[in-house]
């Protein structure tokens, strides 16, 4: 896992936006091989929203050749209520960019068949090739998503009941009335953002604390559910000084160091160019693999996979 | 300049969006984007033509900070780029033509709906120009420019000591509805369903609804205390016509019975009339009345506030008086230029008649003075906004029912 603390939430969220957007133009996307962006909503990744539509109208990125899947959305409100997820990814990123509408996947609330748009939802994701980088906030209960604590680490998109601090925290949206927070919701599974070919994560503030400890520096924990990045191969967490104060003094040094060595050095902690590029653009050997090998799941290293095929999750589902 | 980028969608739907500009909304300003069709001409909710429609606009056009308003409807207008509404030609096919090119260039100022005004004139010259200057109707074709939403005929039943600009020979005084009619034209005052019945005291509402009639009259001007004017407001009320206080000596209780009886407008408070005194505040005391006494009684008894038009130029009034005013009754102001045919053409000195000889205006830079007086006469409409938004800014502007006829995009509000 790497790990940047910032000074400030600003900063945070400038890396943050930063390191999306030379993801996106490392990664060079066409048409036909477009860049596949996960994206979360909420108070914590408005300065990264802010920060890339800056960037786009500076000229510095574009979300032209960019598909985006949302993490989650309430059920039963309407989608255009103003809480609603559709509303706020329009107005705080989508409005803003030159991202085409077709791209953009955001799961439906008020579908007849939740069950089906959830399995559907995760079709979609697999039919644009996975997704290259999952942007996630964290709740102050360590939730990634609106995966709640308790949540199976084997969890797909799927209906979710919201947990009661998540409703409480989410009522100031609300009028402070508990009763109009929508109270389910669709949202992926902590297995889903597992299988983003990478994750990056934003912790802001001195309320995200104790979770950012509980996920940073204890180990797999399913009632923190975001403690589940520690299973993958390419995560990251940017936070701010705030959200370190619960962390140990020697935990925050030894990030803030390897960093400053890895400058130091001339290396950055950089993902593998596989990673960087996607799987279509991998050089011929990787096609010479496709040739001979039958199993794709041998092809690269971070492909989606069931949770049957999962070591880790299998040893979970036995249990 | 606005710069235009072509998005990169193929397919043309007719969309623009109007980016980096302000909105009013509620009190405040805020930044948001719209999205227009050229199909329908209209807004469009940009979020459900983005999700539902998946589409993108044509044309993004960037306003640079610039504020988005509704068109700007001007209440008390007497000409624009030389046409002088009062000023008869020979050939009346002329007038109209005139007119029709005033509306073009009007729009492009930001004015999209304006109440044509005629100064006191003689019977011969209203009977002559306000059959052109009636409700453009209900077509509203954009290569048609702004819309006339009615004559204002800003006399000549007014007082002769509040006299203005206005020609003190030309001033009548009215004991009855005939007296209207003879001055303007019956048809111009009068729809013919009523000439038939003579029912002139119709309580029906249709000052609000019933816009039925096509009479070309939809505001007076008038004293309400000479002659037997404020008897003869509920019948021009009655009639769909608005009716004004204004050019007046009318003490604070002479206004309130025109108000009562249904008068709902001043024209261009504090100018031409009684100035505020402490015992008696005159035509302004009426909007002194507190909003409580409406709430608590019905409505039917206690008449409401008037709205008021007031010339927040820096030379009519002073910004303190304009505040005042606005503190007492802020969702009654209006804006108005009370601009004189001169807006739009070059300094220098023109001629303009009141209906008694000839005379010339003086127009330099923004203030036009009657020449040899020094009684302002107008004052050219550009510099107005920027002054309105300067004093108080946001609410006092959001408020006005209608804003001055230009934005001036050189002095945007700090």
């Amino acid at each position: 896992m790497r790990f940047f603390i910032r000074d400030n939430a600003a900063a945070a969220s400038a890396h943050v936006a930063d390191y999306i957007a030379d993801r996106i133009n490392h990664f060079g996307p066409t048409p036909a091989h477009p860049f596949v962006l996960g994206l979360p909503t909420g108070s914590t990744p408005l300065g990264v929203y802010k920060n890339l539509v800056e960037k786009y109208k500076a000229g510095e990125v574009s979300f032209e050749n960019v598909v985006t899947f949302n993490m989650d959305e309430y059920i039963g409100i309407p989608r255009d209520h103003p809480e609603s997820y559709h509303s706020f990814m329009w107005k705080h990123f989508f409005s803003h960019v030159n991202i085409h509408p077709s791209n953009v996947n955001i799961l439906n609330g008020n579908a007849p068949n939740l069950e089906a748009e959830c399995v559907e939802y995760e079709a979609k994701i697999q039919a644009a090739g996975g997704i290259d980088l999952f942007l996630a906030g964290m709740g102050e209960d360590g939730h990634i998503a609106f995966n709640e604590p308790g949540s199976s680490l084997a969890s797909r998109t799927r209906v979710k009941t919201l947990a009661y601090g998540t409703i409480l925290a989410n009522s100031r949206f609300f009028g402070d009335d508990l009763d109009k927070v929508p109270k389910m919701a669709l949202t992926v599974g902590v297995q889903t953002v597992l299988e983003a070919r990478e994750v990056v994560v934003i912790a802001l503030g001195a309320r995200k604390a104790l979770a950012l400890q509980r996920c940073v520096e204890q180990g797999v924990n399913h009632m923190w559910t975001l403690s589940a990045l520690h299973l993958h191969p390419h995560s990251m967490i940017v936070c701010d000084e705030d959200a370190t104060l619960e962390l140990q003094v020697k935990t925050v040094k030894y990030f803030k160091d390897i960093e400053q060595v890895a400058r130091a050095q001339g290396f950055e902690q950089i993902l593998p160019s596989k990673v960087r590029t996607g799987p279509a653009t991998v050089p011929t050997t990787i096609t010479l693999l496709r040739r001979t090998t039958p199993n794709p799941e041998q092809q690269s290293l971070p492909r989606a996979k069931s949770p049957l095929q999962n070591p880790v999750m299998r040893a979970g589902i036995k249990a | 300049m606005p710069s235009v980028v072509r998005s990169a969608s193929p397919r043309q739907n007719g969309i623009t969006k109007l980016t980096n500009c302000r909105l009013v909304r509620g009190d405040a300003l805020v930044w948001e984007d719209v999205w227009i069709s050229s199909a329908t001409g209209k807004i469009i909710r940009s979020q459900s033509a983005f999700y539902d429609e998946l589409i993108m606009p044509d044309e993004v056009i960037n306003l640079g900070g610039r504020i988005v308003s509704p068109g700007f409807i001007e209440c008390q207008l007497n000409g624009a780029y030389g046409f002088n509404f009062s000023t008869a030609t020979a050939d009346t096919a002329q007038y109209g033509k005139q007119l029709r090119e005033l509306n073009k260039k009007l729009a492009q100022t930001g004015v999209t709906s304006y109440i044509p005004t005629v100064t006191s004139q003689t019977s011969d010259l209203y009977k002559k120009v306000l059959p052109y200057l009636g409700p453009s109707g209900s077509s509203r074709a954009r290569h048609d420019g702004a819309e006339s939403l009615g004559a204002h005929v800003e006399g000549p039943f007014l007082n002769p000591t509040k006299n203005g600009v206005h020609n003190t020979s030309v001033l009548r005084v009215a004991s009855s509805i005939s007296d209207l009619e003879e001055m303007y034209g019956a048809a111009n005052i009068t729809p013919p369903e009523s000439q038939a019945s003579q029912d002139g005291t119709s309580s029906s509402p249709s000052r609000l609804t019933g816009i039925t009639n096509d009479i070309p009259i939809k505001m007076i001007t008038a004293a309400p205390e000479l002659g037997a004017m404020t008897a003869l407001i509920p019948a021009l009320a009655a009639r769909g016509i608005i009716v004004s206080i204004g050019h007046s000596e009318a003490t604070y209780e002479e206004a309130s019975a025109a108000v009562a009886a249904g008068a709902t407008m001043i024209t261009h408070l504090f100018n031409a009339m009684r100035p505020l005194h402490h015992r008696n505040p005159g035509i302004f005391g009426v909007l002194g009345v507190a909003d409580s006494q409406g709430q608590q009684d019905s409505p039917t008894q206690v008449s409401q506030r008037p709205y008021f038009g007031l010339i927040a130029d820096g030379i009519h009034l002073h910004p303190a008086t304009v505040k005042i005013a606005w503190h007492a009754h802020p969702a009654g102001l209006v804006l108005v230029t009370d601009a004189m045919h001169m807006v739009g053409l070059p300094d220098g000195r023109y001629p303009w008649t009141n209906g008694e000889g000839e005379h010339f205006i003086v127009k330099k830079g923004s203030v036009l003075e009657l020449e040899g007086t020094g009684t302002i006469a107008g004052r050219y409409v550009q510099c107005l906004v920027t002054f309105s938004i300067k004093i108080t800014p946001g609410s006092f502007v959001l408020a006005s029912l209608a804003l001055k006829a230009s934005y001036p995009s050189s002095h945007p509000p700090g």
